[in-house]
């Protein structure tokens, strides 16, 4: 407990993200194709950008205007996986030229 | 000086980053490198759009190609590039407390990742090679070969722009009150690695 003590948010974060990391792993090597797999991946990239951003990078007190851009992107992509899932069809139609 | 300078600076990640006055509210490092690290995700924004169109296209390509890749050697990288960036974050947060040679082995330590990286990455593509897999296997593995090699190329340089870090610090032209040329490298860094994190998915672990 002591040397859980002594962890900053760096180590947490390390630790975190490769755990995170792991189980995605785990979902590649057993999980069927599934949205709601979809869904957890996607939350799990925006998690980990948003850790890397805020703790690593040092965004969570930095420039607004660079923050918005760089979480935004987090939010943007996650969703647009997601939604290329949910709306495979309709993309395919509109893009088909 | 005001009462953000006044503070004394602390590690990141021990709770006072607020007061560290090269964060708060401030661009990190320089513009010039925040224009390169939009440019790089613009670069890589482009890339998922295409996947994603393509995805939508050929949904059976994309739903057997990720079964076919080596899922070790993803995994195996993006244990690379995390560690590395943490190892990147140590370095900056020991030149705040006056530890340059510190600072270098956490350094040392991002870049004998970058290398991990490549070799796994040379690796996986000999082994792709083995399984059949070409850059014009079908359009999954062109997409894969395309993005994996040109974030390679961007490990590849970061890599080296490390080594400038390193450099530099030993020169003594990074010190405590000076190093915003590190944090710049520091950020590009970070950067490479957020990329990863949505490639790592949508090219080993999303069907």
């Amino acid at each position: 407990m002591s040397q859980l003590n002594k962890l900053n948010a760096l180590d947490i974060s390390w630790i975190m993200l490769m755990l995170i990391t792991l189980a995605n792993a785990l979902v590649a090597e057993t999980a069927d194709k599934s949205l709601l797999i979809t869904a957890v991946i996607c939350f799990s990239i925006a998690f980990k950008g948003r850790r890397i951003m805020d703790y690593f990078m040092e965004l969570n007190h930095a420039n607004k205007t660079i923050q918005l851009f760089m979480r935004g992107y987090f939010y943007v992509f996650p969703l647009l996986i997601f939604l290329t899932d949910l709306c495979s069809e309709q993309l395919a139609a509109i893009t088909t030229f | 000086m005001n009462t953000v300078t006044e503070n004394i600076f602390h590690l990141n990640g021990s709770g006072l980053v607020r007061n560290e006055p090269e964060t708060v509210n401030k661009i990190p490092g320089n513009r010039a490198v925040w224009v390169g690290i939009f440019a790089e995700l613009t670069e890589f924004a482009l890339f998922f759009i295409v996947y994603f169109i393509a995805k939508a296209h050929y949904p059976e390509q994309f739903n057997q190609g990720p079964l076919q890749l080596n899922t070790l050697a993803g995994t195996l990288n993006t244990f690379a590039l995390i560690s590395s960036s943490y190892f990147v974050a140590k370095s900056l947060a020991s030149i705040r407390v006056n530890e340059p040679e510190q600072s270098i082995k956490w350094l040392w330590r991002a870049v004998m990742c970058g290398v991990i990286y490549l070799i796994i990455k040379v690796w996986e593509y000999h082994w792709n090679v083995d399984q059949g897999i070409q850059t014009n296997t079908n359009k999954f593995y062109t997409l894969y070969y395309y993005m994996t090699f040109n974030h390679l190329l961007h490990v590849g340089w970061a890599s080296g722009s490390l080594i400038w870090a390193i450099l530099g610090l030993k020169s003594g032209r990074y010190t405590q009150n000076n190093h915003l040329g590190l944090t710049a490298i520091a950020c590009y860094w970070h950067m490479v690695d957020l990329a990863w994190v949505i490639i790592f998915p949508l090219l080993y672990v999303l069907r």
